[in-house]
């Protein structure tokens, strides 16, 4: 069964001039239970605009998406139940701890105050967050926050995860534990979502890659397909020979 | 998990979250407990000190020529004498009246400069060299003793020590001009009562008003305010700002929950700030031994009062904190947030300002006002003002009214795609019509704010209208039967219409069954049944004005005299079908949105009878409103509710207008009676079966054809 399904979804802003800016146009793809799905692209390709319309924090122009069998449009709390999602960028509370922190987010899932301590204990040990649970937020590293930010995203244990840059600014270290992390989710059976402008790190996570560039899919894939297409190794590689053939294309129609 | 729930759970967390900042507790506990005590004692030793400083500086008086300064050295010792003698002659009679220090006499405390003219003693003024200048118009002043002497005193009044000056030396011309009369009262044998005709005393009965009832309701608007803006701020805008935003959204709850719970954070913070600024303002006045100074009943600080004090904030905390976060729900970022406070905080004050003014008083559209009215009710307690419970609720209904817009707008924005997402484009996207996605109900946000604006609007004009004792009432009943369709029908369609909500669905204007139009039918017969007795047993607890039931005589006396259909037309018809459109059409549908059933239907049939404003008329108009409510909710459609209500209003106006009709019945409506058992029972079996062929609801409509996208 496909658990995240995006139908030739559409976002438009209005755009400084007046006009309408097509930040995603046509975004259509699917993915199979157990899977991890990479949404790769440049920065600005439209990625997390995809995103936030699969999550329901945005309404697309046209277009849907179903996320487990819901409809984003109108069954939102549902998808909001099935979903795990960490926003690019994301902030924690500076002034609460993590483990209050996740007590909190367990609550508004539903759990009763018992049930989200449980919970809360379950991830710090799971996620091993032990050694900065009892810290204030605002005085964890960028690393340790991170973390943080994925044990709220599992808060509930949903079936799908959606992880936007969720390696964005982080050093090695920390980088290779998030990933860890990621890979050990989907070994659990989780469909996870995997948006990222650090090609070559996706080419090892990903069971399908959808490339994305000024808000289309130019090539969806296997690692393996897309080496075969393009006659590239590197996923860096294979992206820009894409981009060039699609330019190129574009340059002889105009 | 239910909807309180997931609230207290948003509540406790952010209260701890708030409480934790440093900046919240600096505000919320140094500022009163450190701030107040420094600022007012300060102030006050900073005032008692210059004044007493002011009885012992040197001054110097200007004169012209060395004869006038004899002259006034002569008055300044005769003076002086005159108020040791008086000093003499009060500690004989009462010694315990020695609580206001004496200042020096005024001869020890000038020096007299002879000046050549008059000229060169206006510049010295001029430039302070000195404080005040007198000239006599003649050398021999005190001699000639029957004749009027002219005395000009020149001084700088934007100077504070020649001001001082100034009013010495009229008391000490008060004091001299007093001998003098004497003197000549008895050279020419006259009575002592000879210049005062009239012997008056003046006896104030009224209980001493303190300052502090006067300035305390202002002050309190500014206290609730500086502890709202803080947690508005950061339990909004600050979350967009920090990036927690977006984690919060995507959890399984409700806005309106959230919302919900940060507005009660919102209120509790600024009751604990207001609570705190209080007790601080009180302990200091009452320990530091100023409650004198401030409350001039001389009774001291009424502690009691205080309290009464606290118990109004509450209210008044709920609309500001409301208030607070519909506006900062709006801001991206806390800078933005505070520029959107500022006119706000403006805003609150001009009808905080204009209660506080001494004439104001807390009736007509005051009733209404928004601030306005909680700054006046609190003065009215702290004065000891008796408040009638007509109007006290009036003030609260109203309050809570624009407190629960104020938090519907709050989660209509809150959340916001292009509030939470800078890159969506400009906030003018919010108002930007081709952006609005045509839906089939109003939301809660844009008709209870409409209510809400309509409440005093319709307060307004039905004061206005109300006739006088010699006006002509049909000309008004006219105006407001124009009035009625454009503000309260005419209006929402055209708003729904800006906003693409598609006005036949959201009124309900769809064919009712037949059975639910005989059900509207028989409704409407005998539902004056049980109102009646409603009626009955409502005056019996609250009583009705004098006023209000002289007012229904001659309104009715008037009406007799027209043609009954045009009075049903214009006070039972027109009426009916514009209050259901807006109250079970607009109103109820946009709650249907946010609200289950129930809770619909009795919000909007509470909000119908408060619309009423006659207080002692809620229990009968708002139960009215939850059977026409119910109506229309079951039947999906407004017809059997305008038909129901079309009906009941015109049998009323038929038992005023011609009570004879009644009586050919075998009913009769006097003042005060109960119906006959028969007619009772017969009444309240046919409501009770038009519930019955209510029955189940109507089965919703197919969608009609609104593309979604």
């Amino acid at each position: 069964m496909d658990m995240v399904i995006a139908d030739n979804l559409v976002k438009t802003f209005p755009a400084p001039d007046g006009k309408e800016k097509r930040a995603v146009d046509g975004l259509t793809f699917r993915v199979g239970e157990g899977q991890i799905y990479g949404l790769l692209g440049p920065n600005g390709a439209g990625k997390t605009t995809s995103l936030r319309m699969l999550s329901g924090l945005m309404a697309p122009t046209s277009g849907g998406a179903m996320l487990a069998g819901y409809d984003v449009a109108t069954q939102p709390q549902e998808v909001k139940r099935v979903l795990g999602f960490l926003t690019a960028n994301t902030g924690l509370y500076q002034r609460l701890t993590p483990r209050e922190l996740l007590v909190y987010f367990a609550q508004l899932h539903g759990m009763n105050k018992l049930e989200a301590f449980d919970k809360a204990d379950h991830l710090i040990e799971w996620l091993g967050l032990t050694d900065f649970a009892a810290l204030r937020c605002g005085a964890l590293s960028t690393g340790q926050k991170q973390r943080v930010n994925i044990a709220r995203a599992l808060i509930a244990d949903p079936p799908i995860l959606i992880m936007d840059e969720p390696t964005l600014g982080l050093d090695v270290l920390s980088n290779r534990i998030i990933l860890e992390y990621i890979k050990r989710e989907r070994d659990r059976g989780k469909t996870i979502i995997l948006s990222t402008h650090y090609l070559d790190e996706a080419e090892d996570m990903c069971d399908n890659i959808g490339l994305i560039y000024d808000g289309t899919l130019v090539a969806e894939g296997t690692l393996e397909s897309l080496r075969a297409s393009t006659d590239e190794q590197r996923l860096s590689n294979i992206f820009l020979k894409i981009i060039h053939a699609s330019e190129k294309v574009e340059a002889a129609i105009a | 998990m239910s909807s309180v729930h997931r609230i207290r759970t948003v509540y406790q967390k952010e209260l701890i979250d708030i409480l934790r900042d440093r900046r919240t507790l600096i505000a919320m506990i140094v500022v009163p407990i450190v701030l107040y005590p420094l600022l007012m004692v300060g102030s006050l030793q900073a005032v008692s000190i210059q004044a007493a400083s002011l009885d012992e500086e040197k001054y110097t008086i200007g004169v012209v020529g060395r004869d006038q300064q004899n002259l006034l050295e002569y008055m300044l010792q005769w003076d002086a004498k005159l108020v040791s003698q008086e000093k003499m002659a009060d500690e004989n009679a009462e010694s315990d009246s020695d609580d206001k220090k004496d200042a020096a006499p005024l001869v020890d405390l000038v020096k007299i400069i002879p000046i050549k003219t008059q000229e060169a003693l206006q510049i010295n003024i001029r430039e302070r060299a000195i404080h005040v200048g007198i000239v006599f118009n003649s050398n021999e002043f005190l001699k000639a003793i029957d004749q009027q002497n002219g005395v000009t005193i020149l001084s700088d009044k934007a100077e504070v020590r020649g001001q001082y000056v100034t009013g010495r030396l009229q008391d000490m011309f008060e004091r001299l001009s007093n001998r003098l009369v004497e003197q000549r009262k008895q050279r020419a044998a006259l009575p002592t009562y000879f210049d005062q005709p009239f012997a008056i005393e003046y006896v104030n009965l009224s209980a001493p008003q303190s300052i502090l009832g006067q300035i305390l309701p202002l002050i309190l608007i500014l206290m609730t305010i500086t502890g709202a803006i803080y947690p508005a701020i950061d339990l909004t805008a600050g979350e967009r700002e920090r990036g927690t935003l977006e984690s919060l959204m995507v959890c399984p709850v409700p806005v309106i929950d959230l919302v919900v719970g940060k507005f009660l954070v919102v209120t509790t913070v600024a009751i604990m700030g207001a609570t705190l600024n209080l007790a601080s303002v009180t302990a200091t006045v009452y320990f530091g031994g100023f409650d004198m100074l401030i409350a001039t009943s001389g009774q001291g600080l009424p502690l009691a009062t205080m309290l009464l004090i606290l118990v109004c904030l509450i209210p008044f905390a709920v609309l500001m904190s409301a208030m607070m976060l519909a506006v900062c729900s709006f801001a991206r970022t806390f800078k933005e947030a505070q520029n959107y406070v500022t006119p706000v905080i403006l805003a609150a004050l001009l009808p905080g300002g204009m209660a506080a003014l001494p004439a104001a008083r807390l009736e007509g559209v005051m009733l209404v006002l928004p601030v306005g009215n909680m700054v006046l009710l609190s003065r009215e307690l702290l004065l000891g003002a008796p408040v009638p419970v007509g109007h006290l609720l009036t003030v609260l209904f109203s309050t809570t009214l624009y407190a629960g817009a104020a938090v519907a707008i709050a989660a209509a924005l809150f959340g916001k795609e292009s509030v939470v997402f800078a890159d969506t484009g400009s906030l003018k996207t919010l108002l930007s019509r081709k952006l609005f996605k045509p839906t089939r109900l109003p939301s809660v946000a844009m008709s209870l704010l409409y209510v809400s604006l309509l409440f005093p609007a319709w307060f307004f004009v039905q004061s206005a209208l109300s006739p006088g004792p010699n006006e002509n009432a049909v000309g008004l009943l006219q105006t407001s039967a124009w009035l009625m369709p454009l503000m309260f029908v005419l209006m929402p369609i055209l708003i729904m219409a800006f906003w693409k909500v598609g006005v036949k669905h959201a009124l309900s204007f769809r064919v009712p069954s037949i059975r639910h139009l005989s059900a509207a039918i028989l409704l409407g017969l005998c539902m004056w049944v049980p109102a009646h007795e409603l009626n009955l047993i409502q005056f019996q607890l609250l009583g009705m004005p004098q006023a209000v039931a002289a007012q229904a005589e001659s309104i009715a006396a008037t009406l007799q005299a027209l043609p009954i259909v045009g009075v049903i037309l214009l006070i039972a018809i027109i009426p009916a079908v514009c209050e259901e459109l807006l109250f079970r059409g607009f109103l109820m549908g946009g709650l249907s949105g946010a609200a289950r059933k129930w809770p619909a239907i009795l919000a909007s049939a509470a909000i119908f009878g408060v619309f009423h404003f006659l207080i002692f008329k809620f229990i009968v108009t708002a139960t009215l409103g939850v059977m026409l409510g119910y109506l229309c909710w079951q039947s999906r459609s407004i017809w059997p509710a305008i038909i129901a209500h079309a009906l009941h209003n015109s049998l009323a106006v038929i038992s005023v207008v011609s009570p004879t009709t009644f009586e050919r019945l075998g009913i009769r409506l006097e003042d005060g009676a109960h119906l006959p058992w028969t007619v009772l029972f017969i009444g309240c079996g046919a409501v009770v079966m038009g519930f019955v062929m209510v029955g189940k609801r109507s089965p919703s409509q197919p969608q009609a054809a609104i593309v979604t996208a």
